[in-house]
This record gives C-alpha cells, sequence and structure tokens, in this order.
C-alpha cells in the first residue's frame, strides 16, 4: 500500500491544472474590477457555501460513522476525513466573504430597520451579529475537525482503540454541532439573501446537498486511489453502500425539496411564493427544471438496479454528475438574487476554475498525508471482510 | 396428514448440520463439487454471500418492483386527474383543476404502496411458492436445531436416480457434523374442509372478542378526544344563539343603511309609482337567454308558455292567472310588470327571493317579446340590415 503511493505521491500537480487554477485566479480579481461588485460577491458566497458543504458533509460521514459504529466504512473513513479537511480553506473564504454583507444581505442595510418584515429581525440580521454567528461555526467545525480527523491521524501511530470511544462518545454531540452549522451557514449565508422569505426546512435541505456532495467526492476519490493501485481490499460490497448511499440522498433531497415547495404552492402567501415566482421565471424556469433532472431524475433512475451502485464506471458518472448538480442546487439558490436573467460568463468560469483547481489541488495534498486507511483503528479487519 | 406420508418412502434428500455460518460457507462449494443433486442452505438467519455461494441467480423481484412502483405512480396520477380534472372539477384555493403539484403526496403514497406490495406477496406467493407446509425439512429432526443455531446444507433430488448414501458421505467430507436423510414433500394440499373451517371459526372467535373490548372499552372508559381545536373553534351558527352579540342571537340583520353586493333594494312603494321606472337592461341575445329561462322556471307555471294565462296550473286549481297577451298587459309600462315580480299580485306572490334583480329585468324584457311574438306585424320579417 504505501509503496504505490510514494509512486504516486512524487507525481506533481499537472502544469494543466496549476495553469487553469491561475487563469481563475485571475479572471476572479478581473471580475471584481470588471464584472460588478454584486455579481463578484454573489460568485464569492457561492463558492464559499459549496466549498464549506462538502467539507462539511465530508465530516458529517466521518461522525456518521463512529455515532452508529459503522463497520463497513472503515477502510473508506479516511477518505471523507481528508475532504473534511477542506473546511480549512473555507474559513479564510468565509471570513473574505463577510466583505460581501454590506454589498448583497438587504438586512445588513440600514433601511432595513424600517422595513416591516425586516425591522423585527434586525438584530439578527446585523453585520456583528451576523459574523459572530459565522465566526461561532467555524469555530464549532475545527472543533469537530481537531476531534475526529485529528484523533484518527494519530491513532496510526499508536493504534490505540481509546480514540474510537472517544469519538463515539462524541458523534452525539457533533451531530447536534453539525445540526446547528449547517443550519446556520443556509439560514445566515443562502437565505439571508432574501430575508422577507422564510422556509423551516431550509436548513435540512442544504444539509441533503451538502450529505450528497460529501459522499459524491467520497466516492470519486475511492474510485480515484483505486486507480492508482491504493485502497487495496475495498470492494465491489463497499462502493456498493457508497451508490446506495448516494442514491437514497437523491431521493431525499426531492423530497425535501419538493416538500417546501408544494407547502408554498398551496398556501400561496405573497412573501413565500414570490421565491419561487422568481426561480420559475423566463430562463430560471429551464434552470429548475434541469436541477429536478440532474439533481433527481437522472440518479434515481442510473442508480436505481443493484448492480448499478457497484459498477465503478456509472458510480463515477453520477459522483461527477451529483457534484454539477450540487454547484447548479446552490446557483440556483443564490443568483436570482442579481435579477431575473441568470449570470454565467466569464466571471463565474473564471470563479469556476480557481475554486476547482484550489479544491482539486487541496484534496490531491490531502490524499498524500498520512496512511490511505485508518491502520490503527482495530475495526478496520471488519471493515474490510464486509460482505453484503 | 395421514399416516403414510410421513413414512420415507424413497430418500428424496439428505441434510448435513454444520455448528457455524463459516464451516457451511465453506461447505458448499465441496457439495456443489460433487454434483449429487440441487444444493440448498437452512439457516436462522441471512448469511452474507450465501446467495453468490449456491450460485444462485438474480432475483426478478427488483424488476417486479420498478414495473409496479411505475404503474402505481401512474395510477395514482390517473385517478386522481380523472376525479380531479374530468369528472368532478372543484377549484380549491385558486389552483387549477389539474394541479401535479396536489398529486405528487398521493402518488407517492401509491407508489410505495404498490412496491411493498409486490416485493411481500411477489416474494412469499409467486418466487418461494408459500405457504408450503409439507416441506421435508419441517419435519425433519434438525429443525428445531435451524430455527435456532444450527446450518444446514441439504443436497436435494434432481432425478430419480438419487444416491442418497453417496450425498451423505459427500455431506459428511464437506465437514458436516451430522447429517439426516429426508422423505420426499408433502405436496398435498393443505386447503382442506377442516383447515377452512378452522381458520374461519378463528376469524369468527377473534372478531367476537375485538368487538367485545370495543364495546366494553367505548363503554367504560371516558372518549378522550386527542386534539379538539378545529372542533371547539368559535363560530356562528343560525337559528342558534350566541354570547357574541348583545341580543343573544347567532343571526344578525344587515347593518341599517347597507346594501350587500348584488342585491339592489326591492321596489316599494305602489305599482302606479313604478310605471316610470326604465329597464336599465339592453336587449341583447344574451339577457333575452336569462329572462327566457327565468321564465321558464318561475312564471310559465302559471302564465303559459306564451304568456296567455294558460299555465299547466290553471286547469288544476282553477286559478285565473293574468293573460300578459290581453291589450291590459301589452299597454302595461316596464315598471309595473316588475313591480309585480317583486311584490307579487293579487294571488300572486313575491318572486323577489328568487330572482335576481337583473333577471327581473332579463324577464320583463322576455314578457316583451313574448307579446310581439304573438302580434307580430309584416315588417318584423325583414332582417335588420
Amino acid at each position: 500500500m504505501s509503496q504505490n503511493k510514494t509512486a504516486s505521491q512524487n507525481k506533481p500537480a499537472s502544469p494543466l491544472l496549476l495553469g487553469a487554477t491561475a487563469l481563475g485566479a485571475l479572471g476572479v480579481i478581473g471580475s471584481y474590477a470588471a464584472a460588478g461588485h454584486e455579481r463578484f460577491w454573489a460568485n464569492w458566497i457561492l463558492w464559499f457555501v459549496l466549498l464549506f458543504t462538502l467539507g462539511l458533509g465530508a465530516l458529517f460521514i466521518v461522525a456518521l460513522e463512529h455515532l452508529v459504529s459503522a463497520r463497513w466504512s472503515v477502510p473508506v473513513r479516511r477518505i471523507p476525513e481528508r475532504l473534511a479537511t477542506l473546511l480549512i480553506p473555507a474559513i479564510p473564504v468565509g471570513l473574505i466573504g463577510l466583505l460581501a454583507l454590506p454589498v448583497l444581505y438587504p438586512g445588513t442595510r440600514p433601511e432595513a430597520a424600517h422595513h416591516p418584515i425586516l425591522a423585527g429581525k434586525a438584530f439578527w440580521l446585523s453585520i456583528p451579529f451576523f459574523s459572530v454567528r459565522t465566526l461561532v461555526a467555524f469555530a464549532l467545525c475545527l472543533l469537530g475537525l481537531a476531534l475526529l480527523v485529528g484523533g484518527s491521524l494519530k491513532q496510526d501511530a499508536t493504534k490505540n482503540p481509546a480514540f474510537n470511544i472517544r469519538a463515539r462518545k462524541f458523534a452525539p454531540a457533533f451531530m447536534a454541532i453539525f445540526a446547528l452549522v449547517i443550519t446556520l451557514i443556509a439560514f445566515d449565508w443562502i437565505s439571508g439573501l432574501t430575508p422577507e422569505w422564510y422556509s423551516d426546512i431550509f436548513g435540512v435541505y442544504v444539509f441533503a446537498g451538502a450529505f450528497l456532495s460529501g459522499l459524491a467526492a467520497t466516492a470519486l476519490s475511492v474510485l480515484y486511489l483505486q486507480d492508482q493501485g491504493r485502497l487495496e481490499g475495498v470492494k465491489g460490497d463497499h462502493l456498493y453502500n457508497l451508490g446506495a448511499f448516494l442514491f437514497a440522498f437523491t431521493v431525499f433531497w426531492s423530497y425535501i425539496g419538493f416538500a417546501q415547495y408544494m407547502l408554498m404552492w398551496y398556501a400561496n402567501l405573497p412573501d413565500e411564493v414570490i421565491y419561487y415566482k422568481v426561480r420559475l421565471a423566463g430562463s430560471w424556469r429551464a434552470i429548475t427544471i434541469a436541477l429536478a433532472s440532474l439533481h433527481f431524475v437522472i440518479p434515481f433512475f442510473a442508480l436505481v438496479t443493484r448492480d448499478a451502485k457497484k459498477d465503478p464506471k456509472r458510480l463515477r458518472r453520477v459522483a461527477y454528475l451529483m457534484l454539477g448538480a450540487h454547484v447548479l442546487d446552490m446557483y440556483w439558490l443564490i443568483f436570482p438574487v442579481l435579477g431575473v436573467t441568470p449570470h454565467f460568463s466569464w466571471p463565474e468560469i473564471s470563479f469556476a476554475l480557481f475554486f476547482i483547481g484550489g479544491i482539486v489541488l487541496w484534496v490531491r495534498g490531502a490524499m498524500q498525508r498520512g496512511e490511505d486507511m485508518p491502520v490503527g483503528d482495530p475495526f478496520l479487519r471488519e471493515g474490510l471482510e464486509f460482505r453484503l | 396428514m395421514s399416516e403414510t406420508t410421513l413414512k420415507p418412502q424413497a430418500s428424496y434428500a439428505v441434510l448435513g448440520l454444520f455448528d457455524t455460518p463459516d464451516a457451511l460457507m465453506q461447505a458448499i462449494p465441496k457439495a456443489r463439487a460433487a454434483q449429487l443433486g440441487a444444493v440448498e442452505a437452512y439457516t436462522p438467519y441471512p448469511i452474507h454471500g450465501i446467495d453468490e455461494a449456491l450460485g444462485h441467480r438474480k432475483s426478478p423481484l427488483g424488476g417486479m418492483v420498478l414495473v409496479m412502483g411505475v404503474l402505481g405512480a401512474l395510477t395514482a396520477f390517473g385517478f386522481q386527474y380523472w376525479i380531479s380534472a374530468v369528472d368532478y372539477p372543484i377549484i380549491t384555493g385558486g389552483k387549477a383543476a389539474n394541479s401535479w403539484e396536489a398529486f405528487i403526496p398521493i402518488m407517492f403514497e401509491v407508489t410505495v404502496l404498490f412496491s411493498t406490495f409486490t416485493a411481500g406477496l411477489g416474494m412469499l406467493l409467486l418466487l418461494n411458492k408459500l405457504p408450503f407446509f409439507g416441506h421435508p425439512v419441517l419435519s425433519s429432526k434438525a429443525i428445531t436445531g435451524i430455527t435456532r443455531d444450527r446450518y444446514a446444507l441439504a443436497i436435494e433430488a434432481e432425478s430419480d436416480s438419487f444416491n442418497a448414501e453417496a450425498a451423505a458421505q459427500a455431506l459428511k467430507d464437506a465437514g458436516a457434523a451430522a447429517v439426516e436423510a429426508l422423505p420426499a414433500p408433502d405436496r398435498s394440499p393443505f386447503l382442506t374442509s377442516d383447515y377452512i373451517l378452522r381458520t374461519l371459526g378463528g376469524i369468527f372467535v377473534a372478531c367476537v372478542v375485538a368487538g367485545l373490548a370495543i364495546f366494553f372499552a367505548i363503554k367504560w372508559f371516558p372518549l378522550m378526544r386527542p386534539m379538539v381545536n378545529m372542533q371547539d373553534q368559535p363560530r356562528l351558527n343560525a337559528q342558534k344563539a350566541s354570547a357574541f352579540f348583545k341580543d343573544g342571537h347567532g343571526m344578525q340583520q344587515p347593518v341599517a343603511g347597507t346594501v350587500a353586493r348584488g342585491h339592489l333594494p326591492t321596489a316599494t312603494g305602489t305599482q302606479d309609482a313604478s310605471a316610470s321606472l326604465i329597464n336599465p337592461l339592453p336587449r341583447t341575445p344574451e339577457v333575452f337567454a336569462v329572462g327566457k329561462k327565468a321564465y321558464h322556471n318561475r312564471c310559465e307555471v302559471c302564465h303559459g308558455a306564451l304568456g296567455n294565462g294558460m299555465g299547466s296550473l290553471t286547469s288544476a286549481y282553477g286559478g285565473k292567472p293574468a293573460n300578459l297577451q290581453s291589450q291590459q298587459f301589452r299597454d302595461y309600462p316596464d315598471g309595473k310588470i316588475y313591480w309585480a315580480i317583486v311584490n307579487g299580485k293579487n294571488s300572486m306572490p313575491s318572486h323577489a327571493p328568487y330572482l335576481s334583480e337583473s333577471e327581473r329585468w332579463s324577464v320583463v324584457h322576455y314578457v316583451r317579446a313574448l307579446q310581439r311574438a304573438q302580434n307580430a306585424k309584416d315588417e318584423d320579417l325583414k332582417v335588420a340590415p
């Protein structure tokens, strides 16, 4: 295992990837100067949310394993642990994103104090309290990262099973932390763009997307490492479980998304339906239909059979599709604040190049650190013996 | 079950018992390699990987469930579409009759219903052909172990040339702790009249017990309503007392000096005073159609279809309704006819409660049309330019 690793370790990142990321960075800087501040910050928030939900979704997979004492996922646990480190770059991105508050968030503007609806929420939406909540969310994420991921890395050397006991005790608390953090990020950063609009279930909706993106990235990384001859012992049965999770949560995402839509559609209250009115008019209508197809219909039928869930080729395609659908989902949530026509041009492409390139570079680096499997975990053998 | 079927004639299968699932899994390839008959396993719980080891083909159940699930979704959509949009369209909450959003929850439920029924019943009845009480393993000595902590592997006869001794030896070689020969399965029908009678008797007793239990539960225990907010909301009922108003009545007079929308005050005063009223409606085909319908429903029974006072009630009761074709009524101004409709005249009652303001004036137009039709002039035949 470690011999194979050193072989691929020395391979430098391809110049194409570095060049694309650098080009994206230039475009990002250029778009601040040329494309207008609102558009720049909308892009920035989109990629902050994507980065954060991807990392948090991966951390949720790790915590879920400890919470329910899952054994099958022990051999692949190092993958979501590595992906969860994306929360570290997400923090500076989020801190810079706080500069977007006066530009994009109506609740932070002085006229909000005289708005009939926003006046009552003024304290909650104000810049100081918004920033404090975000900082608390970041601190809680770092705590989860240190205890679950850091502890696991240390276990490689110590082989001390005390980590498993500690992680199992911490996991229920982390679930509460996770629910709080994802709800705060969803309500503050996404729903806060339209503060007159309100939905109880919005945090759960964003959670469904975050978990799916974490799962898809995990499946992709597992397949990538398997192609390199690493992760020896991870079988089709493990892939099947990842595929089954992906399959189940496409249904969960659409269930939550449709439940939110149907209740608002039925009640037909002006404050609520405006959210969908905007997204069902003009070009946004096509994007809404594309979102429903890409996020639910296509992956559902692609993964419905038993063999499809363990077919590496199909799983890889669906995982790419789910990551793309998650980007589209967040774009669909954030970008309508810019106007009735969807913005997609060189600033969006530059941001995508820069952030995707950055994420790939970060994950590449993370994949070289430590062992590919939690070799100190006493349950690793049981996990490798897992059969359906 | 008769005595003769229990007796093992020729051995049908040989059962080998194993102490651990691992021993069973290791014995399966050896037993299959012997090629003495079909290899089947009997275990107290599902064992991972046993399907592949036994070489079972993929179950068709998944495909059946998918087809029935899609069928369930389409059925639910079809039912709701037919009810809501075709057979009995009612506008609810301002939504279109055919609103797919409203159909989705029931489509989801029916999809789940069809899928689970197909999975459960298809597995039990169609694919496993259960119930099958005559299975030889059920009457074997090993059955108590198989349902508890023993793992059995059977080599079952596929043809008449089944070699029970060789099969027993093969199972012992594969590591079986004990072997047992089994008789042929008893395929005699289990739905005997005795069985059916006992089943019906059981259902009858269960119904009586449940009925008595519910009867006494309601009789002896207070009725508890879990959520009464919808039932006990404050409301006003016509003809009922109400503490909301000072006079204690639920039904109230309209506020003085107000007119409900669409309910203009009816004409008062004498018929002569109403003579100067002018029909506010234009003479359009729509107005005549409304007037014709209202006349047909309210006036025709006495005044007759032609307005000549020869209605069907006239002969039955000997009444003398006005002949609207007479010169007196042809000379009547519109307002006087309108006054009679609103207030009634002689034995004719008021029709104000049944005809809206516009219907009354439409009837006046229609009566004028009837009079003109019965006294047509030559120039009426000319088509208007």
